[in-house]
């Protein structure tokens, strides 16, 4: 318990960020004018390029999307207003309304299982030393690295019905279980999911790695000295710290999770029968091969806002909460890192 | 952001997208003689902008230095693009402030229906006429690229477009395994249903199937289907005809035929998890006995060790992407005589001796067996008239729709009712939006 203080201390030492110091002295002078006095004119110059790039490349088609969105439109000749009827009709058809459950199946197996992989590899490779470890994190990382189309062709051939996969389960007599994993109707979303995990799981670890090394090394010898085990330390250190970093971690698996399209497109096209289809297989089929621009903008703005809500939804959860103890501990002070 | 949003918004809400885009009827120069080399002289030094599917590389080849050297003003500039990339693309190039002279599109709503549409390409009744393409051996083929001015209904009306390449269905079979067997080759699909049961008995798998891209198996449906009723009423559903239904006899009796070739496991297993692609090169190393597909699969094939049976009784098949002209190109003659140099005899064998069909096939010669059984094939199902089109022509969803459904029914998931009656759905539904 008391270790837990420490890692709170951690994050309280970093610098508070210049825009919580800008709200501090807008909260006390209320008044719109004296706001825009008070901001810097010559600082909004160097953030311009990057802010005109923002607006024309993600404001502005975002901006499009949501005019399209309430048009019946082919993207060539003159579109026509239909008010919400786009929208209603996301809500209202079964396929899409299958389509986001398996995106929810798929949040599991791309974001949860790659979390908790990433975590596990991470909390074994700070404990045990382990020769040569920068190529092993660099092989890790490589699923990450590789372009999506290349991981579907080398997974639909390791899971095709003669595939390594299957001469393995047969090599071990578990030969019963053989099956076409991506073309039966039982097995292709999971088998999508697993792929994804493997996408995913490089990703998760480097972060954690990166977040452990900047744990104080005294805290483990101090809960060593606490006779607490790998377990009992990788629970009460090592987890509680990577807060952060699992926080950035579930918001990009997240993101992938919801958005993801490529691996299926080039996996199952949303096969067998509908089995494997997403919200953003619909999108790209009206927008590209349907033309109706309207309502692809219309899913592709419930997608964004499904995305937005979730991850807003963990960031809350797992967002730095003020630890009782802290107020006690002064940052910065070494010899009280250890309370009873 | 939120002002940005705003603005746009309020701006958004007068205007409908796309209000005001002309539509430039620029450079209709009537055909009324094929183009002479004058004429296209006359446009000074130009150059020839197209975008083509990059499976067009071959022939490109071979006719663009002929044709260069024939036309010496013209510089002939080609974007190869996949067909996937091609057809996504290819409208809003065709829209764009600086349009291609030459495209390709695709049969169907989604690409040529659109242009057409949007009047973006240049009708071709006056060149088809000049040049005697309406009366020459490849006349019948042009029937998916004719349009009526709406481009709500295709198989009638005007001519938008014109494809030198053509497509058949039939059985390739491995010609060493069937000797094996003692099976002759098959030439029809009552052949093929006889021979199944012998081959699956004697351990091999019948029929490679790849089907997790979820058009293969149309393919074989529609190869059964034209068996149980007529090309004929099959075309006037795809072509969109009013009162026509894909609730029949014929495609009930298709459909349970294709559920039990399924599961007597004449598809092998698996064929869902495998590409259409990964199936063809599996069976070009030996693996299966028969492959029910269409043309553009031989290339991968062996002459010397697989076979063709022609499948007089129809099925899919068509054209390939047909060559539009642009509406609004500024170089309409040397378009228009490229159009023509690639329906000659000439590239006609240039197309076959780079493994697909040729529409032309005058004095056109296979080089080999299996080249000349399946030009053979192709000969003999234009004749008779039995080539359907395919099925996803009749909305942009139907290969997804109809796909997904048909591995349902082959999986034992769905009835031929439920199959029939998501088709037809799909099929009214895009037939009213139009």
């Amino acid at each position: 318990m008391t270790t837990t203080a420490t890692t709170a201390k951690q994050g309280a030492t970093a610098p508070t960020p210049p825009a919580a110091r800008t709200g501090r002295t807008f909260g006390r002078r209320p008044s719109l004018r004296s706001y825009l006095a008070s901001l810097s004119w010559s600082s909004l110059l160097y953030v311009a390029p990057a802010l005109a790039f923002f607006a024309v490349f993600v404001l502005y088609p975002i901006g499009i999307s949501v005019w399209y969105s309430f048009y019946a439109y082919d993207g060539l000749t003159q579109g026509t207003p239909v008010g919400w009827d786009n929208y209603t009709a996301v809500f209202t058809d079964s396929l899409l309304r299958a389509a986001l459950l398996h995106s929810l199946v798929l949040l599991f197996f791309y974001a949860v299982l790659p979390v908790c992989v990433g975590l596990l590899l991470a909390g074994a490779m700070s404990r045990i030393r382990v020769y040569g470890l920068t190529v092993f994190r660099a092989v890790l990382f490589v699923p990450q690295i590789l372009s999506s189309v290349v991981v579907a062709v080398a997974w639909r051939n390791l899971l095709a019905v003669d595939g390594p996969v299957n001469t393995v389960l047969k090599a071990v007599g578990l030969g019963r279980f053989t099956t076409s994993w991506l073309g039966d109707f039982d097995t292709a979303l999971p088998s999508i999911g697993v792929i994804g995990a493997w996408v995913e799981y490089g990703l998760c670890m480097v972060l954690f790695l990166s977040g452990i090394v900047a744990i104080d090394r005294s805290t483990y010898e101090a809960a060593r000295l606490d006779g607490a085990g790998p377990v009992r330390e990788f629970f009460a250190i090592t987890l509680p710290a990577l807060r952060p970093q699992i926080s950035i971690a579930l918001i990009l698996t997240v993101t992938f999770a919801l958005r993801n399209f490529d691996l299926i497109w080039n996996t199952t096209r949303g096969g067998p029968g509908t089995t494997t289809t997403v919200p953003s297989l619909y999108v790209y089929q009206d927008a590209f091969q349907n033309r109706m621009l309207g309502r692809a903008s219309a899913l592709a703005i419930v997608l964004t806002v499904v995305i937005l809500a979730v991850v807003t939804l963990v960031q809350l959860a797992l967002r730095e909460r003020e630890h009782p103890l802290r107020r006690f501990t002064r940052p910065g002070r070494p010899g009280r890192k250890v309370q009873s | 952001m939120a002002i940005t949003l705003a603005t746009l918004l309020a701006c958004a809400a007068c205007s409908p997208p796309g209000a005001g885009k002309g539509t430039s009827a620029g450079g209709t120069v009537a055909i009324t003689d094929p183009v002479t080399v004058q004429q296209v002289a006359d446009l000074g030094d130009v150059t020839l902008r197209m975008w083509a599917d990059q499976a067009e590389k071959p022939l490109m080849k071979s006719v663009v230095p002929a044709f260069e050297k024939k036309y010496p003003n013209v510089k002939v500039d080609i974007t190869y693009k996949s067909f996937d990339d091609l057809i996504a693309t290819v409208v809003n190039a065709a829209s764009g402030t600086n349009p291609p002279d030459l495209f390709q599109g695709n049969i169907g709503y989604a690409v040529d229906g659109a242009l057409v549409k949007a009047k973006l390409v240049r009708p071709l009744d006056d060149v088809a006429a000049a040049y005697g393409w309406i009366t020459g051996t490849g006349a019948s083929t042009l029937a998916p690229a004719r349009w009526n001015g709406s481009g709500t209904a295709f198989g009638s009306g005007n001519l938008y477009g014109m494809s030198p390449i053509s497509e058949v269905q039939g059985i390739y079979y491995n010609k060493a395994q069937l000797k094996e067997l003692g099976l002759k080759p098959p030439r029809s699909f009552a052949d093929l249903e006889k021979d199944l049961p012998a081959v699956k008995e004697a351990g091999e798998q019948p029929i490679m199937l790849g089907n997790s891209d979820q058009y293969a198996a149309t393919h074989i449906f529609s190869d059964l289907a034209v068996t149980e009723q007529t090309p004929a009423s099959i075309r006037d559903w795809i072509g969109g005809k009013a009162g026509t239904t894909f609730v029949t006899e014929g495609n009930a009796k298709a459909a349970e035929t294709m559920a039990d070739w399924a599961k007597k496991g004449y598809f092998g297993s698996g064929y869902d998890g495998l590409s259409n692609e990964d199936a063809i090169s599996r069976f070009a190393k030996g693996s299966g006995v028969f492959f029910v597909g269409g043309s553009w699969n031989g290339a991968m094939l062996d002459p010397a060790k697989f076979g063709f049976g022609a499948l007089t009784t129809g099925g899919a098949g068509a054209t390939a992407s047909p060559w539009h002209i642009s509406a609004s190109s500024k170089n309409t003659p040397a378009a228009v005589a490229f159009l023509a140099a690639l329906h000659t005899p000439k590239a006609g064998q240039v197309i076959l001796d780079t493994g697909r069909l040729p529409v032309v096939t005058d004095g056109v010669k296979g080089t080999n067996s299996l080249q000349t059984q399946t030009l053979d094939a192709l000969k003999g199902t234009i004749a008779a008239g039995t080539q359907v089109g395919y099925y996803d022509w009749t909305a942009s969803d139907m290969l997804n729709v109809m796909g997904g459904k048909l591995q349902e029914v082959m999986a034992g998931r769905a009835g031929d009712t439920q199959f029939m009656k998501a088709v037809q759905a799909s099929w009214l539904k895009a037939r009213q939006t139009r």
